[in-house]
């Protein structure tokens, strides 16, 4: 699995518009760290690995609740988080390609979407 | 390095032999009954104490996990586990709650590891976890600020 900051970040945007739910964003970042337990996660380009991560970890459980139908955390909490891991718009590198990250975004909710949703 | 560089007791006894070997050499005229002392089992059922187990976990397994899972630091367990904390996620949303972090705890003996995302109050005090499961399915076991078990759903 290769995996940029564009790609975290789409997950960040497409929880914070409603595109995504957040118990998808959520198997979807556990679908990378159960990737990256056996060693198979490319992390593109290879600099941003600590900041690619970080936004991984925060999406990580993003769907904890307080309680039946009450998330522990507001949009602003999400919003914040997005930019403290990684980073606000533009801070993406030039050779970032947003197709190949749309397309592993994809290929990964179609995994992870299962029957317990 | 080796797992048996971390058992100074054992450096220590075959320091103790070489050096009584190497007396017997210089003066023959002497009868020395050298007497080893015997060298912990690597397989020893003792539980390895905290300190050590923190040594083992730098030399041998932190980059792997620390790096991942340890932004926020690491405590080791007197049962052989050591637990990887990352950083609390701060929310606004929930009154004397504070936000959430991963825990991540591997078992330096069997090599398992499990983690789980604990909700913290103002205080420190877990609040809530929830386990990551093979199955998928997520239950949220919660707790007072006594850390008194209220039941889960």
């Amino acid at each position: 699995m290769e995996i940029n900051l564009q790609a975290v970040r789409r997950v960040f945007e497409d929880v914070l518009n409603g595109s995504m739910l957040r118990e998808q964003a959520d198997r979807w970042a556990h679908a990378v760290i159960q990737e990256e337990e056996t060693a198979v996660v490319t992390y593109s380009p290879p600099r941003e690995r600590e900041r690619i991560w970080a936004g991984v970890m925060y999406l990580y459980g993003i769907d904890t609740m307080t309680g039946p139908n009450a998330y522990l955390h507001t949009d602003d909490d999400i919003s914040r988080g997005m930019i403290a891991s990684i980073g606000a718009v533009g801070d993406e590198v030039a050779d970032d390609n947003s197709v190949g990250s749309r397309a592993t975004v994809a290929t990964l909710h179609r995994k992870q979407v299962g029957p317990h949703h | 390095m080796t797992f048996d560089d971390l058992r100074p007791d054992m450096d220590a006894a075959s320091l103790d032999v070489t050096r009584t070997a190497d007396a017997t050499t210089e003066r023959p005229a002497l009868t020395i009954m050298v007497t080893p002392r015997p060298i912990p089992p690597t397989s020893s059922n003792e539980p390895l104490s905290p300190e050590r187990l923190r040594q083992i976990d730098r030399v041998f397994f932190g980059p792997f996990f620390r790096e991942k899972y340890g932004a926020a630091g690491d405590k080791a367990l007197q049962n052989s586990r050591i637990r990887y904390y990352g950083p609390v996620q701060p929310t606004n949303n929930a009154g004397e709650l504070v936000g959430r972090r991963y825990v991540h705890e591997f078992d330096i003996m069997t090599g398992l590891t499990r983690g789980w995302h604990e909700t913290l109050d103002r205080m420190g005090n877990i609040r809530q976890i929830r386990p990551e499961r093979n199955d998928g399915i997520k239950r949220h076991y919660q707790f007072d600020s006594n850390g008194r078990y209220k039941g889960s759903w």
